[in-house]
């Protein structure tokens, strides 16, 4: 046998996969999730369903609405928003989005691929009042968020406007952006156009990434299925809010026995060792949540949902009173920083705002630190019931650029709107 | 310490294939042609080994570099004191301690909890250069190294595809591949091997060993320490049976997967590493197995200790009995390789585990030999032997994952 041909029947088998793979990636796959799978990615909070875009957009079609969020959505108590719309049979059901650490940068890219699923229709954001630090989105935890598919899509339809230059630029103040997405982003963040290798490199990426979504992404869920249905089995079958405040109190009393800081016994255990505790006494005096470059990320959510003409319910939750005196964080800041979020929100046309913020020192309203639970699910599902039961509607919102500021980044001294008054908020 | 740096950890993920396939370009057309580009492959292991212990991995590279000149000033002077014609036992002796003394300081220190010493102990592979060194020194001892050439030797040391975790090549074997250009029709021949090696370790160590062990094993691992923890007692449960197997499959194919990787690269440059896996679940019995299994660092431990030990021990007459001296000798042997693997009791009691198998192993060998006739030899009895070998090796595996640390004491 010649060298030559030897190399051949080496080499050529290689080539071939080679070329079979790309073939494979680049192929239009279309495929759809079972709605055993669609439920189960709803519970997980999987970040490769965070960052995927087919199990979302067929969930939103099949009555599924997002509840973005971060830590507090892993609360899995019987109150959970999950279980309350099983045992309920609601005419909705939650598909969780974010973990630790999903704040408004994170869950912006992250809203990029559902874009079409979400007009006209309805979404869930619980605010955390933490996301609110002076450099807002923590790089480290993006980089667990960061879906080079929710890039590409960004890219493929931004515009030469603010929110699309600004997004581009925080987004290029994160290191784990890189390659041919960075350079593009460059060039939006510049405010120009993508050349035309750009595009057709990013849209043979976006190709492959959402081959790569639909292939693997229903892989490796966490199953809650079975926890969701333990958990409703506690609940009453009539619907009431005294009775479900009652199984509150009664898992809450069960499970807080270990401290007297209101705080869920495991939580405390494996986080709060006495070392960790002692450290954390006082620490938080110097906190401050009014200052931050978040307001700006958080800007990019709301344009987000004013593009898809989206009903938004915002909540915000507030922290648990003893362990707030514990660690010495400000009443007062927090009470500003929530006066200075429901300005933005109200003055721009989103009204819905159920502000938990004050009710940090009711009995069993939040599971540990910082994380709703209980009580506070029951006070969440009272917002959320009405809310859900509106029709489906396009709202149109008022939005300014002024809120992507440094001025209003550290603006402080903002004054409380009145929610109750609704015909004092600004009309759409 | 800047974080932005290119940090590539061997065979970690697709892209470094990517760089490695190119970068070999130049090495692959130069040893067709009948040419070894000695300097390009310097630039390029010296390259890739910048980035294994570049950006945040820098103190890891600092301590190689320490670790390399002593154990060089080491291994020269002895040599040095060997052509002087001496060759006194407590001055080799001496000097192999000396050698392993790294290596154990660093085993000694990593049995601390995390975070109780505050600086950066060792580096990636410490164990697999120690053994190559302290093989050139016992050889050196034997006289069978006469001459050891300082850029062969920091090349064999540092030989990059094996650098991380072995396979454990031998100084005079990887010389003579070194020193030599293979025939074009042989090189052919070691592109064939390459490629298959390659792909095979793809196969093993992406998609089975990920299934195993990204996929299975954490949900096993849940459904064992719930069911478990709920039967109370010795917490067994069905779901332990189920961890004990994939734990082994894991181990087996990440680990053979990744030695592919590393004969395949050593192949393409024209070096023979040796294999380290040979179809280990179809052994016989339990020596079959250690010669199936990790076996560049089996027949290292066999030549240089369990031999060695032997050899010693039957020249000073410490046992009249043969059968207890070689006993003697395999628990040494696994009580090192134990102690090797880390200062925790499940990696301990996995060495006696295997001690203990082997001696066993061996006093049925003798009865069987004396029984001839009684027991039966037959195609079912072969089977049963591999099925039992199968699980008893499953079992030392179970025990070496320190799972059951985990379930039984909180702590792995």
């Amino acid at each position: 046998m010649s060298n030559k041909r030897r190399l051949w029947q080496i080499f050529g088998p290689v080539l071939c996969a080679f070329i079979l793979l790309l073939v494979v990636f680049l192929i239009p796959w279309e495929r759809t999730f079972s709605k055993q799978t669609i439920y189960e990615a709803a519970a997980s909070q999987n970040t490769t369903v965070f960052k995927g875009s087919t199990m979302k957009q067929e969930a939103y079609e099949d009555g599924y609405v997002p509840f973005y969020g971060s830590s507090e959505l892993s609360r899995f108590d019987p109150l959970h928003p999950s279980v309350i719309a099983e045992k309920y049979h609601r005419n909705y059901r939650p598909f969780l989005l974010g973990g630790p650490g999903s704040q408004s940068l994170a869950q912006f890219l992250g809203m990029q691929g559902t874009t079409k699923q979400l007009k006209n229709k309805k979404a869930v954001v619980i605010i955390s009042p933490q996301w609110f630090t002076k450099k807002g989105q923590d790089p480290n935890a993006f980089a667990l968020y960061y879906s080079p598919l929710q890039a590409c899509n960004f890219l493929l339809s931004a515009k030469n406007n603010k929110t699309d230059r600004y997004a581009a630029q925080r987004l290029l103040d994160m290191p784990d952006v890189k390659g041919e997405i960075r350079i593009s982003l460059k060039q939006i963040a510049a405010g120009k156009k993508l050349t035309g290798f750009e595009r057709f490199y990013l849209e043979n990426r976006r190709r492959m990434l959402v081959n790569e979504d639909n292939f693997f992404s229903s892989f490796q869920l966490r199953d809650r299925v079975n926890k969701i249905r333990n958990r409703a089995k506690v609940l009453p079958s009539a619907y009431s809010v005294a009775a479900l405040n009652k199984v509150a109190e009664e898992q809450a009393a069960a499970h807080t026995t270990s401290n007297n800081l209101g705080i869920d016994n495991t939580f405390f255990r494996t986080r709060l060792p006495k070392k960790i505790l002692k450290n954390l006494k006082g620490s938080q005096r110097h906190f401050n949540y009014v200052k931050s470059v978040e307001y700006a990320d958080f800007q990019l959510m709301l344009e987000q949902f004013a593009k898809q003409h989206t009903n938004v319910l915002f909540i915000i939750p507030p922290i648990n009173g003893k362990w707030m005196k514990y660690t010495g964080l400000s009443s007062k800041m927090y009470q500003e920083s929530v006066a200075k979020m429901e300005q933005q929100l109200t003055s721009q046309g989103f009204e819905n705002i159920a502000d938990l913020s004050r009710r940090g020192n009711e009995k069993y309203f939040m599971q540990d630190t910082i994380h709703l639970g209980w009580k506070g699910w029951v006070a969440v599902d009272q917002a959320v019931r009405p809310f859900m039961k509106l029709p489906n509607e396009r709202y149109n919102y008022d939005m300014s650029n002024y809120y992507y500021s440094k001025k209003w980044q550290n603006k402080d001294n903002v004054k409380r709107v009145n929610l109750t008054s609704k015909d004092r908020l600004k009309v759409k | 310490m800047n974080f932005n740096f290119i940090n590539l950890q061997p065979y970690s993920n697709p892209q470094y294939f990517v760089y490695l396939m190119i970068a070999l370009i130049p090495i692959i057309i130069g040893l067709y042609n009948g040419r070894r580009l000695k300097i390009y492959e310097a630039i390029f292991s010296i390259v890739f080994l910048f980035l294994i212990f570049d950006g945040s991995h820098w103190q890891q590279g600092v301590n190689l570099i320490v670790w390399l000149i002593y154990e060089f000033a080491l291994t020269f002077a002895y040599q040095y004191y060997r052509h002087h014609g001496k060759n006194k036992t407590w001055v080799f002796s001496l000097t192999v301690i000396l050698a392993i003394i790294p290596l154990a300081v660093v085993k000694y220190l990593t049995a601390f909890p995390d975070n109780s010493i505050n600086f950066v102990i060792g580096f990636l592979g410490i164990s697999y250069v120690t053994f190559k060194t302290v093989q050139v020194i016992m050889e050196m001892r034997d006289g069978t190294i006469k001459k050891v050439d300082p850029v062969t030797y920091a090349r064999f040391l540092l030989f990059f595809p094996t650098i991380s975790s072995g396979p454990i090549d031998r100084y005079r074997r990887f010389k003579k591949d070194y020193d030599k250009v293979p025939t074009r029709d042989a090189y052919i021949t070691d592109l064939q091997y390459a490629v298959r090696y390659l792909f095979q370790g793809f196969l093993y160590k992406f998609v089975i060993g990920w299934f195993f062990g990204t996929y299975w094993l954490p949900k096993i691992s849940t459904a064992a320490l719930a069911v478990g923890n709920a039967n109370g007692g010795l917490k067994l449960s069905w779901w332990l049976l189920a961890y004990m197997y994939c734990y082994s499959m894991y181990l087996f194919f990440d680990f053979a997967g990744y030695s592919l990787f590393a004969v395949s690269i050593s192949y393409f440059m024209g070096i023979h590493t040796p294999m380290n896996f040979n179809k280990p679940f179809i052994s016989k019995n339990i020596k079959d197995f250690w010669n199936r299994w990790h076996m560049t660092l089996s027949f290292w431990f066999r030549d240089y200790i369990y031999m060695r030990f032997t050899f010693f021990a039957m020249k000073n007459k410490l046992f009249k009995n043969r059968i207890r001296l070689s006993q003697v000798s395999y628990f040494l042997l696994f009580l090192i390789m134990g102690f090797w693997h880390g200062l925790t009791w499940y990696y301990i009691v996995y060495g006696l585990f295997h001690a203990t198998a082997i001696c066993v192993n061996d006093m049925w060998l003798r009865f069987k030999r004396k029984h001839k006739k009684q027991i039966p030899h037959n195609k079912f009895t072969e089977w049963f032997a591999i099925f039992l070998t199968f699980n008893v090796v499953c079992f030392s595996f179970l025990i070496f994952s320190g799972f059951l640390s985990q379930l039984w004491f909180g702590w792995k």
